[in-house]
């Protein structure tokens, strides 16, 4: 049976699953909000990540503070996805399905070369929080107090928008508008602003996942691409437009990458297709996804 | 008005536009323009190809502004033997097959008669193949094993060192200096398992105690889950057996762990970028390996003359990948200008075979029994926060090529490395 030092290693890579799949759950829901407003399948999401990554390096350059850092790359970056959904996204709707597809394509092809003409082509590094750096010992546990501020960080983030969700008055218009957008609109509510708020919320999660990436990784033009893939998988694992499925998509997700990598590390990409393969045929729908939707 | 209602998109729409967009993602890239050219009379033509796009398009750029360096300097002192050096490049995408339409085009459009370039080893075999198959000069700069072997062709030259010699500089420092007990972390595919083959040898002959290796996929995010074994395994110096933003990402998450500080890291091939990007994480404590860093500057005249060129042209100093590409641009055009000829290959060919020169750093040759660059390699060590610009780190070591480059027989049969088992 497991021996001591084996148990340690199973709860550190458990830790180090969670924390990698709360940046994973925070990627998914706002793609999964996207989804499930807009029905706009889309594949800049990854960008609005990398821009994140990128304010936070600005803003954390200039203030010093990485507090607001994370704040104005979230501002930032929601405020980049009203414009894109004002003026790009919204003359779209209503004609082809594939056209906002497309269109999203596109962004994530040119921003990663705009910001390359800007920041150049190497990456930016953003340094670990200050009084977040180092590791706290839990009996032979070491876990990184940076990845413990991520779960915390994604909790209470999510649990904000839970309560924003369920409890406020647009949060209730924005969950009957996922649910029938025509409905919404005759009983007098103009579901046109819902749609531009809940993109704004979607990129700005994005962002979020990218501002809090970034310190583990580098700020670099291409980050995008993967985190993209990423979100979509956890996004049809968990089930499309469902919040609870991206939560528990993303978890998932994470968990199976950090035990893969600790018993065959060469297939721990591989590990996160093989699975939404295998849920792909046996639930189509997702872990959460709504029987009404095909 | 809105599409609510009528074209909703649907899960098979979802997945089907996910599959099309992951498709064009991974395929990458812009058609490409095809331009006609024909080979004009009395113009030395030599095309190149460098990742010009995609996550090591910095690596790409320095390759092909010390392309340009170099035909520029040549051009303005009249040219090979009197004749015009016409030099066009292509962006391969780091992607082997788009590499080889690459190929095909400069030769068979633009009708180059010299080629050169690529930063992938798995690229240069293929390009290496090419080349000797159409008899066509190849002058590779990256670390490759075209070298070794059945790879070795009478076209093709290696101005980079080959994986091994990186890997038995960077171990015999290691075991000499920092400790024997040794684990490593590599990229799972062929330039990270030649590496450690190396590493590995070179551990059998000094009494190094391997603890363990984790393989990661190219293209990793996340490295504390590999960490775990690591910490576990408790070694003295881990190797990093992987470039780029899976170097990047391994580094600055060892140092969130605090791992940095209870063991040496020793990354057999670093960068600058590398440095740049993990910023004060990339500290004295993580050793790299290189076969040129600015600094030597310092040391030998040729490098302050190529880096004052060089920065003055481009405003940064340049990496290695850029100094073997700066390095195999001039020594084809010497050879030409040895054997007498811009047009005789076989003449060419042999000219650079035992070519001496000092360009960049102290007298070099290329070799003639397995047409590979003898160099030095360095060991440089971090700055941490106290890098600044492009003073990233400091030279610690110059490792003669000599030592470090194996014999032609064993280059032949691709010993000693060929009975290595890998975990």
């Amino acid at each position: 049976m497991f021996s001591d030092v084996n148990w340690t290693v199973f709860f550190m890579q458990l830790f180090f699953g969670l924390a990698l799949g709360s940046i994973f759950v925070l990627l998914a829901s706002g793609l999964s909000i996207i989804y499930g407003l807009l029905d706009v399948v889309n594949f800049a999401h990854g960008t609005f990540a990398m821009l994140g990554a990128y304010a936070v390096f600005v803003a954390v350059s200039l203030s010093g503070s990485f507090a607001v850092g994370i704040i104005s790359a979230v501002a930032i970056v929601a405020l980049i996805g009203v414009l894109v959904e004002l003026f790009l996204l919204k003359p779209l709707y209503g004609k082809d399905p594939l056209l906002p597809l497309l269109l999203t394509f596109g962004l994530s092809v040119a921003v990663p070369d705009l910001v390359k003409i800007v920041f150049g082509l190497t990456g930016k590094p953003v340094a670990y929080p200050e009084g977040l750096s180092g590791a706290t010992l839990a009996g032979p546990l070491i876990l990184s107090n940076y990845r413990l501020f991520i779960i915390v960080f994604t909790l209470v983030i999510l649990i904000s928008l839970w309560l924003f969700l369920k409890k406020s008055d647009l949060g209730m218009i924005i969950r009957a508008a996922t649910r029938d957008s025509l409905m919404v609109q005759v009983l007098g509510t103009n579901t046109s602003r819902i749609w531009t708020i809940g993109f704004a919320l979607g990129t700005g999660l994005a962002a979020l996942a990218g501002a809090i990436a970034v310190p583990m990784l580098a700020a670099t033009p291409d980050m995008g691409v993967e985190m993209t893939m990423t979100a979509f998988v956890v996004t049809v694992v968990g089930g499309l437009g469902s919040l609870g499925g991206a939560i528990v998509g993303g978890l998932l997700i994470g968990v199976i990458v950090a035990f893969t990598s600790l018993v065959a590390g060469e297939y721990s990409n591989v590990a996160m297709y093989f699975c939404m393969a295998v849920i792909l045929l046996i639930r189509p729908r997702g872990l959460f996804g709504e029987s009404g939707r095909e | 008005m809105k599409r609510k209602t009528g074209t909703t998109v649907s899960r098979r729409n979802f997945l089907k536009g996910a599959a099309i967009g992951g498709a064009a993602l991974a395929g990458g890239g812009i058609p490409f323009i095809v331009r006609m050219a024909h080979a004009k009379e009395g113009v030395v033509k030599y095309g190149t190809m460098h990742p010009l796009t995609g996550p090591y398009s910095a690596l790409g750029t320095d390759q092909r502004n010390a392309t340009q360096l170099a035909v520029e300097e040549w051009n303005a002192k009249g040219g090979v033997l009197g004749h015009k050096i016409e030099w066009v490049h292509r962006d391969d995408q780091l992607n082997g097959a788009v590499a080889l339409r690459r190929v095909k085009e400069l030769v068979e459009e633009e009708k180059c008669g010299f080629i050169g370039g690529t930063l992938s080893g798995a690229i240069s075999l293929a390009i290496n193949e090419f080349a000797n198959k159409n008899r066509i000069p190849y002058v590779a700069y990256c670390q490759s094993d075209m070298v070794l072997g059945s790879d070795q062709g009478k076209y093709g030259f290696a101005f980079m060192v080959i994986p091994y010699s990186a890997a038995l500089a960077t171990s015999k420092y290691a075991f000499e200096k920092l400790g024997k007990k040794w684990f490593s972390l590599t990229a799972d595919y062929r330039w990270g398992q030649s590496l450690l083959e190396g590493w590995i040898w070179q551990s059998q002959q000094m009494g190094g105690q391997f603890l363990g290796n984790v393989y990661h996929p190219l293209g990793a995010t996340d490295y504390s889950t590999y960490l775990t074994r690591i910490m576990a395994a408790k070694p003295e110096v881990l190797v990093m057996n992987n470039l780029g933003a899976d170097q990047t990402a391994a580094i600055k998450q060892m140092s969130e762990l605090g791992l940095t500080k209870s063991m040496k890291v020793v990354c057999t091939k670093t960068a600058m970028t590398t440095m740049k990007e993990a910023g004060a994480a990339y500290d004295e404590n993580i050793m790299g390996g290189m076969t040129f860093y600015w600094g030597l500057k310092d040391k030998y005249p040729g490098a302050k003359k190529f880096m004052d060129t060089y920065m003055k042209k481009f405003g940064q100093p340049i990496e290695q990948d850029g100094e073997s590409g700066y390095v195999a641009t001039n020594a084809l055009f010497m050879a030409m200008e040895k054997a007498g000829t811009v047009t005789d290959k076989e003449k060419i060919v042999a000219a650079l075979e035992g070519l001496k020169y000092t360009l960049t750093k102290g007298p070099e040759v290329v070799r003639a029994c397995d047409h590979q660059r003898e160099q030095s390699y360095l060991l440089v060590k971090g700055k941490g926060k106290k890098a600044q610009g492009w003073d990233l780190a400091d030279i610690v070591a110059e490792i003669p090529g000599a030592s470090i480059i194996m014999s032609c027989e064993d280059n032949a049969k691709k010993l000693p490395f060929a009975n290595v088992k890998l975990p």
